[in-house]
């Protein structure tokens, strides 16, 4: 017996000092560690669009000339003081004076036109000018010492919203060519990057606005949402930026948020029988959203009415969700066929793996539901590179019938981000047009104030009750997990960006 | 020796042109990289300019021929994601995975050898019959699933090792551990059957006849014969880690080949696609020679031929 408990007590004790030499490090002091979910190709701030590398740098090493309020999508104050619009085409804004980047250089109205000009250089294929300017015809100059213009082809009255994406750099930053090494005004100076392993910030002293508490952020990356909701149980890791809703099981560490995601299933209206109007209606009638709500979505999501979420300038808040009622559409289903509408033509549901939590059980269940109605469905899941050939255009001319599960982000406060290019003639991913549509989209984008958030809402509401170019689902959350001694709480921007300096200890 | 040796590595050098050239046409095959770079939302315009600038619009012989003048300069491309050259990115990655495969082979090796020879001695034993079962369930263990759990045990409920990340000695418990599991399986296996042949060999019955000592006998004798099946499989297993232990780097957050080459097919960056290939398929092609030279050492019939 005796030889028993000591063999017990010696294992006992081995095993905890096993376990002690092993302990791995934790995160402590002034310094945190933020798990996002995937490593970044490249560290340029013009490329601070992309989630990956707006969590590391925008705000935090780079910052914008202006901000959006998460809240409202309103503009405020960042390296800009203020702004005006001195004609039709022409914005001037006035830069906040005495900041200096990283490496010493002013922050001036000079160094502000070259990294604008830098951005948008055609050689360099940034997203900020790939995604946002694109289109547009734009030069800045500077007209004072701290005071630029800029000037458009063609008005855009939102170039406020719009500066909230144009990172400013450092003048000594290359041209045309990616940095792995950014050089901004941020509050944190970009410190390290082992390739691989992780990204390092540090506090940059200098910083014109209130002292952050943290001192150094660590960025390290898994792509398992497992694997990043444990490393903040155990202390490995202070927020995990983004982690799957199967994980988000600790009421005291996980949040959930609006993230500006809205998911639907794009319906290609020119093509027969998706031409007919009685059956986009029976395929939203055919939907429980209810029954997907807590089941295959989590239970924050919100039931769409339109593309763009509830915070974005031109919302419509009267537009109502669809019910369910299958025998409605069961009704409709049936009088299209009567008049000879192809109702039992296979229709393709192209679905893309991994695009949300649970997106292949979520086409299932969508499959199983308009099926029910009378519909003749065929689900084909894809990956990225396969579903984006049939995303935007051109279109194939033999297509056929199809729906496409579609997400579709926009935190930038207003509609126009959404609206040309899913829902114009001519827009990249839009299977829709309508004149009247056309119409007021062009209307809205160059109009301001009450009359552009007016006209927004006749679009949405034209489209969502005559047109019905999707099956609408959901306004989507995401989870975020953040370690108790930390001050953190995750917004509608912590999809793009994580404003270190907001980071408080308890 | 020396000539079978010159003739395989020539064979070798011919199979990893034969590679280089089919994996350059089949990446293209998979489509425009402006898709998949560029944002959902950039406009119709941008993308052509995108693929102009790049070339990705040319007649694919024109693409060929470009790579292969860049190739004479040694210079395998550039990677369109991460602006780097290609085989530095690569460069960086194979060591990982190759220590991985080396310390993970190393240990199912030695432990297949011992456990396998052990169960061998007395087959349908009790040691032979608990490692029959082990080392089956071993080798059709999912890796997934045991790396999340081993994850969920080890680091959230106890506390004793890293969630994952690369540093010192607890850092690679878990990736090793997991990478020992199916090839340590399968290799009992190999090693019992092989070494049951062995034993009950004429050889083995003169050498106990002769009187020499049981763990010589098995250690010796027999283990030398029964090895070379052995060999085979080990050979089999490492080159299939050295492909990538994908789910063990992409777990464990360990960045080595299979994951580079996961990504960079996926987001369609051709050179990383091509350098990462070519490495690999060098890697598989040296072990490969490293297999026969040891058959060679193992077996004199084949040294003699």
């Amino acid at each position: 017996m005796k030889i028993k408990s000591l063999s017990l007590a010696i294992s006992s004790a081995a095993i905890m000092a096993f376990g002690s030499f092993l302990s791995p490090a934790y995160s402590a002091g002034k310094d945190i560690t933020i798990v996002i979910a995937e490593e970044p190709d490249i560290v340029d701030p013009c490329e601070a669009t992309r989630s990956v590398v707006g969590k590391i740098v925008k705000q935090n090493v780079t910052e914008t000339l202006t901000e959006i309020n998460p809240a409202d999508g309103s503009v405020t104050p960042r390296l800009a003081t203020s702004w005006k619009q001195t004609d039709n085409l022409t914005w001037e804004f006035n830069i906040r004076k005495g900041i200096k980047f990283h490496d010493g250089e002013d922050l001036n109205a000079k160094s502000v036109v070259k990294s604008i000009n830098r951005a948008l250089n055609p050689k360099y294929d940034c997203e900020i000018r790939t995604k946002f300017f694109g289109n547009i015809k734009l030069k800045a100059s500077a007209t004072g010492s701290h005071t630029i213009s800029v000037k458009t082809e063609t008005p855009q009255p939102i170039m406020p919203a719009m500066m909230g994406t144009m990172t400013i750099v450092s003048p000594n930053t290359q041209e045309a060519k990616g940095v792995r090494d950014p050089k901004g005004t941020g509050p944190y100076l970009f410190n390290t990057w082992t390739p691989g392993q992780s990204v390092t910030l540090k506090r940059f002293d200098g910083y014109w606005g209130d002292k952050p508490e943290v001192e150094n952020a660590t960025y390290v990356w898994r792509n398992e949402s497992a694997v990043r909701a444990a490393m903040v149980k155990t202390g490995e890791a202070d927020i995990a930026a983004s982690i799957g809703v199967q994980d988000a099981n600790d009421p005291k560490m996980d949040f959930s948020y609006f993230n500006s995601e809205t998911s639907r299933l794009r319906i290609d209206i020119t093509r027969a029988p998706l031409n007919d109007i009685r059956v986009r209606k029976a395929m939203n009638l055919a939907v429980d959203l209810d029954g997907l709500m807590g089941t295959i979505f989590p239970k924050g999501v919100v039931k769409m009415t339109q593309i763009v979420v509830p915070s974005i300038n031109g919302h419509n808040p009267t537009l109502k969700p669809w019910p369910y009622n299958p025998a409605e559409a069961k009704k409709l289903v049936k009088a299209a066929k009567a008049d000879g509408v192809p109702v039992d033509k296979e229709i393709v549901l192209i679905g893309r793996l991994g695009i949300y939590p649970n997106s292949t059980e979520a086409m299932e269940a969508m499959h199983a539901m308009l099926t029910e109605v009378g519909f003749n469905i065929k689900i084909k899941m894809m990956e990225t590179a396969g579903w984006l050939n049939f995303l935007s255009r051109p279109y194939a001319e033999d297509r056929g019938p199809a729906l496409q599960q579609s997400q579709h982000d926009n935190n930038n406060g207003d509609a126009v981000f959404s609206m040309f290019n899913k829902y114009a003639c001519k827009g990249a991913q839009s299977t829709t047009c309508d004149k009247q549509v056309d119409a007021w989209i062009t209307e809205a984008t160059a109009a301001i104030g009450d009359k552009r958030r007016d006209t927004w809402r006749k679009a949405q509401k034209k489209l969502h009750e005559e047109i019905i170019p999707d099956v609408q689902m959901f306004h989507m959350v995401g989870f975020s997990r953040v370690n108790p001694r930390i001050k953190f709480t995750p917004t509608i921007s912590t999809n793009s960006e994580i404003q270190i300096s907001q980071v408080k200890f308890n | 020796m020396r000539k079978y040796l010159s003739k395989r590595i020539l064979s070798s050098l011919l199979a990893i042109t034969g590679l280089f050239v089919m994996v350059f046409f089949l990446a293209r095959l998979t489509g425009d990289p402006g898709h998949l770079y560029l944002p959902i939302d950039a406009p119709v315009e941008v993308r052509k300019e995108f693929s102009e600038k790049h070339g990705f619009n040319d007649p694919i012989y024109i693409q060929f021929g470009r790579f292969l003048e860049d190739l004479s300069e040694g210079d395998l491309g550039y990677s369109l994601r991460k602006e780097r050259p290609a085989i530095d990115i690569v460069l960086e990655a194979i060591p990982v995975t190759l220590s991985l495969a080396a310390v993970a082979m190393t240990i199912a090796l030695l432990g297949a050898i011992l456990i396998g020879s052990l169960a061998a001695y007395k087959p349908n034993g009790l040691f032979d019959r608990i490692s029959r079962v082990v080392s089956l369930t071993a080798a059709s263990a999912p890796d997934f699933w045991i790396a999340i759990t081993a994850i969920l045990v080890f680091s959230v409920s106890l506390g004793w090792l890293p969630t994952s990340g690369i540093g010192g000695l607890p850092y690679w418990i878990m990736p090793i551990g997991i990478l020992v599991i199916r090839p340590l399986g399968l290799l009992v296996q190999v090693v019992r059957g092989s070494m049951i042949t062995a034993l009950s060999s004429d050889f083995v019955k003169t050498a106990r006849a002769k009187g020499v000592k049981e763990k010589k006998v098995i250690f010796k004798h027999a283990l030398r014969n029964g090895l070379l099946p052995v060999i085979t499989v080990a050979g089999d297993q490492a080159a299939a880690i050295a492909n990538g232990a994908v789910i063990v780097e992409t777990i464990f957050g360990w960045p080595g080949i299979g994951k580079l080459m996961i990504d960079s097919i996926m987001q369609r960056d051709f050179a990383v696609v091509q350098a990462s290939i070519l490495v690999t398929a060098i890697v598989i092609l040296s072990i490969n020679i490293i297999i026969d030279i040891a058959y060679a050492i193992l077996d004199p019939r084949i040294r003699h031929k």
